[in-house]
């Protein structure tokens, strides 16, 4: 007998005997079908929520694809979609693996744009190659300082990381807007809250011409793979990876597990800043929140979606990058809201997560013996 | 055998889990006022079968009779209904509740809790059996002994007629544990019978019939006054154990650890370690006798650099460690079996060479410039893995899925690699098979005679007085005397685990 199978009992209706058990290894195949059912499941309620918008499921469905993925420009500006996606799906997916509830991925990205901001907006007309390295390091050493930040509030304070982020989220989109409202930053003679706009030279390139395809996806890309590697083969990802099995086991071995925890919120925090400068300086071409705003906690379920896999966060990314791109076309052709993509999305989510459960656990029925799935013996009594 | 009507009779009962048949076609009988013992090694299925006895379980195949009618059981409440009863080895109580509200809570006999009717009965079980419990006290106060009654009486009060009792002197100290056979004895003198699962072989000898089970199957039930120690444990693991061989004696050489007023606070400003000292030689093995929770765990957490000690001095070779890393202290040559295996000592997701190399993983020996050295790694594990006899598929099984003695092995291949001068094993056969302890007893010898110094801590004395050459008693934080093996006696020691320093 397994521990795991001594396990399984644990949750017991003692009126009806109805049993919910973890399974001891979920299969791979229960594991597709329960995501095929999820994607069916996620169709079906989408489409009755397309429905009572007034529209023709079928004909949303296809021009939310063709919008999204039908067309080499569209799968361009699905990929700049995805761009901050990735960053901040790669930046909660990481300190996840470590087991550090780190929701403040959408405060990191501020503090990113604001670090590359401060660097850049004193130097005009420098070359490019001059200004994208310091816009590249400066936003990574701003994220990493805001994730680090929370990072010591855990390891020397002990004050919970959901917490602290969440709040330190909230603080710094204060200060970005104090900054911008009538503070040193706003556009001189501007009516709105933002920045002037950027130098040319500080626009990250564009990559295919008539399309908004920047350098930054191809960045996010490198990133992805490069977060794969340092998982998979190097000492510090063995160390994430145990801290998210086992964080004592690693402190009894002598591992330094507060400078652990301090440099994967940091490396969390830098990489979540990747998506301010994306955004700031690929897209919007200036510092305003609603250039930046939501990445970050989007980043979390696309994390979860990517099941906390680098390349798994890259396909996430694109899939909810597709959608939102396409929803532009969904509008135009069949008057649907394009903001009704958020609660698809979200709808996505939940069947997913349904999934997970239904193919990591088992119910087990009263009155059956021997519970399908398992090898009975019945016939021998 | 006696003529009278089984109590409770197994027939043919089958159980499996997928491919793993647990149970295989195990039948026997309980009579009333009988205590009986179900002998087995980890894995044998006494889990399985005593789970399929109080409904947690359905078994596959087979039939269960209460008083020769057979029973169908789905679920906990059905076996109580039927009469049995059950106390695991981890007691299912609510610390913030008292005794009382922990006997009837569940129990739906109207639902006011401390009703004077409910309060009148259970005083009356425990006048009946024996049993001194403050009904009032909350259950976080107890000691794990007095939960254990509590966990009893509460079955008792179901007016169960078959009681399962899991492992039940597992925390118990010796003392503990003769008063809960005692009262085993008066309640299967009332006519109550008595199922003991254990592997412990002075507990078994005490019941009147043992069923032993071997990897599933029925091995035979046998009365204890006709059988003995070595037989049962030669039916239980199918040969002979060598018996344990005098301790051949040893030669210490130089002091290789050595503590001085070691003393140490918990955040609470509650002491754990009281001024202890002693000296551990090269060649020697220090037993630490205790119940569990008397600061075997901040000892050993302190002198492997995981806890800082407040005061006093650590030497390992004549160098003070105080203030090193855990890193340093086990570079310098100590290695560390912890207490809780799973959650001290392994990363349960990893693989066997992963956990082979925890701690050291930036070592430059299982590098390749910034890449971890995967080949190498895989090498080393599956040296270990053939070395230490660890039965997985190979370097990449993950840990997890490792049977306890396995996952043990996969610890003492890390540990003694490191343990160049001196070693600290924290119960290192705890919920090990007979044969697996054997192994690991054979393996601490081994080190012994290369002269590596061992502090061994456990709570079978049994197995301290087969391989200590000193034993140390640790009670509330202190050290209250050591004794060489050859002048030591299991009652004085019983004695001093217990506080009472003046026996």
């Amino acid at each position: 007998m397994t521990p795991d199978v001594m396990s399984a009992a644990a949750l017991v209706d003692r009126r009806r005997g109805w049993r919910i058990e973890r399974r001891a290894d979920p299969s791979a195949v229960g594991w597709l079908v329960a995501l095929l059912l999820a994607a069916l499941g996620a169709f079906i309620l989408s489409g009755l929520l397309l429905a009572t918008a007034g529209a023709s499921p079928l004909d949303a469905f296809s021009n939310l694809a063709k919008g999204g993925f039908g067309s080499g420009r569209a799968l361009a500006n699905t990929a700049v979609k995805a761009t901050p996606l990735i960053f901040t799906g790669l930046a909660t997916a990481l300190a996840f693996r470590a087991r550090l509830w780190n929701i403040g991925a959408e405060g990191q990205v501020f503090a990113g744009a604001i670090a590359a901001y401060a660097c850049t907006h004193a130097l005009d007309a420098a070359p490019a190659l001059l200004q994208m390295p310091l816009i590249l390091v400066a936003a990574m050493i701003g994220g990493a300082l805001f994730g680090g930040l929370a990072g010591v509030l855990k390891t020397h304070f002990k004050v919970d990381e959901v917490i602290s982020t969440v709040m330190l989220n909230y603080i710094i989109a204060f200060g970005l807007s104090m900054l911008l409202l009538k503070g040193p930053w706003s556009e001189a003679g501007g009516f709105f809250e933002q920045t002037a706009k950027v130098a040319v030279n500080a626009e990250l390139p564009i990559l295919i011409d008539k399309t908004r395809l920047h350098l930054g996806f191809v960045i996010a890309l490198v990133t992805a793979g490069l977060m794969q590697v340092v998982l998979a083969h190097t000492p510090f990802g063995y160390e994430v990876r145990a801290a998210g099995s086992n964080l004592r086991a690693l402190a009894f071995q002598g591992t330094n597990t507060t400078r652990l925890v301090l440099l994967v919120m940091a490396t969390s925090g830098a990489l979540a800043a990747l998506a301010g400068v994306s955004e700031v300086y690929g897209v919007h071409h200036r510092l305003h929140a609603a250039a930046i705003v939501g990445y970050g906690y989007t980043g979390i379920v696309i994390a979860i979606l990517g099941r906390l896999q680098p390349l798994g966060v890259v396909a996430a990314a694109i899939l909810f990058g597709g959608l939102v791109n396409g929803s532009t076309l969904m509008q135009i052709k069949t008057g649907v809201p394009s903001t009704l993509i958020y609660a698809i999305q979200a709808i996505i989510l939940i069947c997913y997560l349904v999934a997970w459960a239904a193919a990591s656990f088992r119910i087990r029925r009263p009155g059956r013996t021997t519970p399908s799935g398992e090898i009975g013996r019945a016939g021998h009594g | 055998m006696t003529d009278a009507t089984p109590l409770l009779s197994v027939q043919s009962l089958t159980k499996s889990f997928g491919s793993l048949v647990a149970v295989d076609g195990v039948s026997f009988d309980i009579l009333p006022g009988e205590v009986h013992c179900l002998l087995g090694e980890n894995g044998a299925g006494k889990s399985t079968l005593s789970s399929c006895l109080y409904g947690l379980y359905r078994p596959d195949a087979g039939v269960i009779r209460m008083d020769g009618e057979p029973i169908e059981l789905r679920s906990p409440a059905d076996a109580l209904a039927a009469g049995i009863g059950m106390v695991h080895q981890h007691f299912v109580l609510v610390p913030t509740f008292t005794v009382l509200e922990n006997i009837m809570v569940g129990t739906s006999r109207g639902w006011r809790l401390g009703g004077g009717e409910a309060r009148t009965q259970v005083a009356k079980i425990c006048s009946r059996h024996g049993i001194a419990l403050d009904l009032d006290r909350l259950i976080g106060d107890l000691a794990v002994g007095e939960q254990q009654w509590v966990e009893i009486v509460k079955a008792l009060y179901l007016d169960v007629r078959l009681l399962i009792l899991d492992e039940p002197t597992a925390a118990l100290t010796p003392d503990e544990s003769a008063r809960l056979f005692r009262m085993i004895r008066t309640m299967a003198a009332s006519g109550l019978a008595v199922v003991l699962i254990s592997h412990k072989m002075k507990e078994v000898l005490q019941s009147d019939r043992v069923t032993v089970l071997r990897k599933g199957g029925l091995i035979g039930t046998v009365r204890t006054d006709e059988t003995s120690g070595p037989d049962l444990t030669a039916m239980m693991i199918g040969r002979h154990v060598g018996s344990h061989a005098a301790v051949a004696e040893s030669k210490p050489g130089d002091v290789t650890l050595s503590l001085d007023a070691v003393t140490l606070d918990d955040r609470d400003g509650r002491r754990l370690l009281d001024r202890i000292s002693f000296d551990l030689h090269g060649g020697e093995i220090l037993g630490i006798a205790g119940v569990a929770g008397n600061g075997q765990n901040a000892l050993f957490e302190v002198i492997a650099g995981i806890r800082r000690a407040f005061a006093g001095d650590i030497r390992l070779a004549g160098q003070s460690i105080c203030h090193l890393s855990a890193k340093n202290i086990a570079d310098r040559g100590l290695g560390h079996v912890p207490n809780d295996r799973l959650r001290d000592g392994l990363v349960g997701e990893f693989s066997i060479a992963e956990n082979l190399i925890l701690g050291h993983q930036w070592d430059a020996q299982y590098r390749h410039g910034p890449l971890l050295d995967r080949a190498g790694i895989d090498v080393r594990a599956e040296q270990a893995i053939a070395d230490y006899a660890i039965q997985a598929p190979g370097p990449a099984t993950t840990v997890r899925t490792l049977s306890g003695g396995n996952a043990q092995k996969v610890i003492l291949a890390r540990e003694f690699a490191k343990a160049r001068r001196c070693l600290l094993c924290h119960q290192p056969t705890r919920g090990l098979d007979v044969g697996v302890i054997e192994y690991v007893h054979n393996e601490l010898r081994r080190l012994r005679r290369e002269g590596v110094a061992i502090l061994l801590a456990s709570e079978e004395l049994d197995e301290l007085f087969t391989l200590a050459d000193r034993i140390a008693v640790i009670f509330d934080g202190k050290i209250l005397g050591i004794f060489p093996r050859s002048v030591a006696d299991i009652q004085t020691i019983g004695q001093l685990m217990a506080g009472h320093r003046d026996a």
